[in-house]
């Protein structure tokens, strides 16, 4: 029910519309004024509200899980950092109020819950646990201005102590520590459509026309010429003319101090827009920073980027090396010991240390200065990295921000292609990122397949041509003579054999009897059809002794011969079998054996057993294949192990 | 590029392996010689070593 009051202030008309409204802003003085039971109170008058270049508005209507709201009332409020944020109060029509918090263009829309086993303000821990929620921000807001109705008692210029929570799937909510019981808000992040805003009450066509124009400012130090490119956000900026550091506030510049000369410039100039993941952002600010490793100063590069619509990001260059990088909730990250989980990944800590910015340019949405530090903690799974930046207040380890930010690895190609430009410095080869992917890991998938299809093949190919039997035949006992003009004949003229196509041939010949001796066979396959003849050697030998009271054999009395195969025919086998021609044998390191028979003498009688077959599994012309199709994984993999030793190479983690 | 590069020539290593084992190629096997039909027609003319021209080779 509507409610209409006299301002203390002014004496003007102020209307409670909502019944639960606490607090409501004279639209005529801007004084706040609380209605009690019987009476109104003058809380004190609030500062005009500072230009956000808010997409929402006093009076706008939206539909939120299918219950309707009006935002009636708006507060600014200011961060111990120096920046401002806003929070907008929606009454819902089921009689709800919610907290509609607004800031570096997201939506934070909680509901005040009952509070329970709250910790005090000075109990809390920064990036500690509270339940689901992870503990981002732990500082202090200034109430600083206000308008329309306000769900509790604002009073102008109050400063409370506050704690952001991060909780998982965009989880949000705020610790309010204005009362004497701490207040709880919980709620999630919110899109304008997930608030059913109607499109047509974005001021969007405005907010364009802003963002190509910028604002316009003058230097307060040398009066150069100055443009903005996120006149509402921006917190800081440069003078290029002068070397300025310019505080931004409420529109308005002012001197801060003059920075050190650098001759560092950046790679992509300020000012320079690109397309990164099918959005268009602006350079518009340039940080280096530096941390000290081991008495090692290790610089990179950051280059802000700025949209109007999804905000800020940033592109990061370090060792030649690219990044493009977003904002993470920090409630969405869990971290144990030296990892860190984020949307199912596992990253490992890569390093720790504190970092600070040594140089600056262009226009910033926080407080930056040269110096400024922050505890830096990097996890890595590439191309992915997750970093963790604390900063804590001047004054305090205990309060501050938490902000974790997601990297991918971007090759300067595509750094390159994005912005137009050519020639930006490559990476060394010896030079590994962190998040750089080894780009030779199909190696390994393709090797599988070939080695797949190698045992395939194999298997293929002795279930096709199987090993079959066609000539068997032990000879009556010879002894061989070295003299190769009387040469044992063996054959058998009446015994024929099929030999088919397509199908090697191995003749084993075993050789009985033979003792301390060599014995050469030379055979032919002689194809009765065609007259063609195929050659073939064998060399059998066997050899034993005792030496230092041990016993030794060498060679075999059995070997194998394979031939190509033959046409396919009618075959017979024919051999010849000549004895050693030399009497003494030469066994290699052991002393020389002098056959029974001497020079030139006769050796051992031996029974010659032959068999010949077709179709006989080779293994090692597949094992050599395999080892040729493994070389070059076997080359990848010791890349592989250096490539990891160089990206570790940097970390400063045990 | 290596991968490319691997693939082909794994893929080449891969077939040439199959073309020998469905040919039954041997490494190191000596050429085929042709005998004179002589040969042939002479009663025992395969057993006779005089008009083999292979090799002799020793160890």
């Amino acid at each position: 029910m509507s409610v209409k009051v006299s301002c203390p202030g002014c004496g003007g008309p102020i209307e409670f519309k909502i019944g639960s409204a606490i607090v409501a802003i004279c639209p005529y003085c801007r004084s706040a004024v609380a209605r009690g039971d019987r009476n109104v109170e003058d809380l004190g008058k609030v500062a005009a509200l500072a230009d956000t270049d808010s997409q929402l508005e006093m009076g706008l209507e939206g539909k939120y899980q299918g219950v309707k709201f009006t935002l009636t009332g708006r507060t600014q409020l200011r961060h111990q950092a120096g920046g401002t944020w806003d929070e907008w109060y929606a009454a819902f029509t089921d009689g709800r109020w919610g907290w509609l918090a607004e800031a570096a263009g997201r939506y934070y829309l909680t509901f005040q819950k009952k509070a329970q086993n709250v910790p005090a303000y000075e109990d809390l821990e920064l990036d500690g646990k509270l339940g689901k929620y992870t503990v981002a921000e732990i500082g202090e807001a200034k109430a600083i201005a206000a308008e329309g109705e306000i769900p509790y008692r604002f009073v102008p210029g109050s400063v409370y102590d506050y704690a952001d929570l991060s909780g998982p799937n965009g989880e949000f909510g705020t610790l309010d520590y204005s009362e004497d019981e701490p207040l709880l808000y919980t709620g999630k992040e919110v899109t304008l459509d997930d608030l059913g805003v109607p499109a047509k009450v974005k001021p969007i066509l405005s907010h364009e026309m802003r963002q190509v124009e910028g604002a316009q400012l003058s230097c307060p130090n040398c009066g150069a010429g100055l443009s903005l490119q996120a006149p509402d956000e921006a917190e800081r900026v440069t003078c290029r003319s002068c070397n300025s550091l310019l505080d931004i506030n409420q529109g308005k510049l002012n001197f801060l101090k003059a920075l050190e000369a650098s001759d560092i410039e950046p790679v992509l100039a300020l000012g320079s827009t690109g397309e990164l993941q099918g959005t268009k952002y602006v350079v518009i600010g340039f940080v280096v920073r530096v941390v000290h490793i081991e008495g090692i100063d290790y610089f990179w590069e950051e280059y802000l980027l700025y949209n109007k619509r999804i905000g800020f990001r940033w592109l990061v260059r370090s060792d030649d090396h690219w990044n493009y990088v977003e904002p993470l909730a920090p409630g969405s990250v869990e971290k144990t010991g030296k990892n860190a989980f984020w949307e199912g990944k596992t990253f490992k800590l890569f390093q720790r240390a504190d970092a600070y910015v040594v140089h600056v340019l262009g226009e910033f949405y926080w407080k930056v200065e040269v110096g400024e530090a922050v505890r830096a903690s990097d996890y890595i799974c590439p191309p992915h990295i997750i970093s963790r930046e604390v900063t804590y207040q001047e004054d305090s380890d205990e309060r501050g921000e938490v902000n974790w930010s997601h990297g991918t690895y971007l090759p300067v190609a595509d750094v390159e292609q994005a912005f137009g430009v050519e020639g930006l410095p490559r990476p060394a080869f010896s030079n590994v990122a962190p998040t750089q992917v080894f780009g030779q890991k199909r190696v390994y998938l393709y090797w599988a397949i070939l080695a797949t299809a190698a045992v395939l093949l194999f298997i293929f190919v002795n279930i096709v041509s199987p090993r079959r039997k066609v000539y068997e035949k032990t000879f009556p006992a010879f002894v061989p003579t070295p003299n190769t003009e009387q040469a044992a004949v063996l054959i058998e003229e009446d015994k024929d054999f099929q030999l088919k196509g397509w199908n090697n041939v191995r003749v084993t010949i075993t050789a009985t009897g033979l003792d301390n001796d060599w014995l050469e066979v030379e055979g032919d396959l002689i194809n009765k059809d065609t007259d063609e003849i195929q050659p073939f050697a064998a060399e059998l030998g066997y050899f034993h002794g005792v030496e230092d009271g041990e016993s030794w054999t060498e060679d075999s009395r059995e070997e194998s011969v394979y031939v190509s195969s033959p046409p396919s025919g009618t075959y017979l086998l024919r051999l010849e079998a000549i004895g050693d021609r030399d009497r003494t044998i030469q066994t290699g390191g052991v002393p020389p054996i002098v056959r029974p028979g001497g020079q030139g003498g006769q050796g051992s009688q031996v029974t010659l057993h032959v068999v010949v077959e077709q179709g006989v599994p080779r293994f090692w012309p597949w094992f050599i294949t395999f080892v040729v199709i493994s070389i070059v994984p076997i080359g990848v993999v010791i890349y592989h192990i250096w490539f990891e030793k160089r990206r570790w190479y940097g970390s400063s983690i045990e | 590029m290596l991968r490319r590069i691997y693939v082909i020539t794994g893929g080449a290593a891969l077939a040439l392996y199959g073309v020998l084992a469905f040919s039954g190629w041997e490494f190191g096997t000596p050429a085929r010689e042709k005998l004179d039909p002589s040969v042939r027609n002479q009663p025992g003319g395969y057993r006779t070593h005089f008009w083999y021209i292979g090799s002799h080779g020793g160890k």
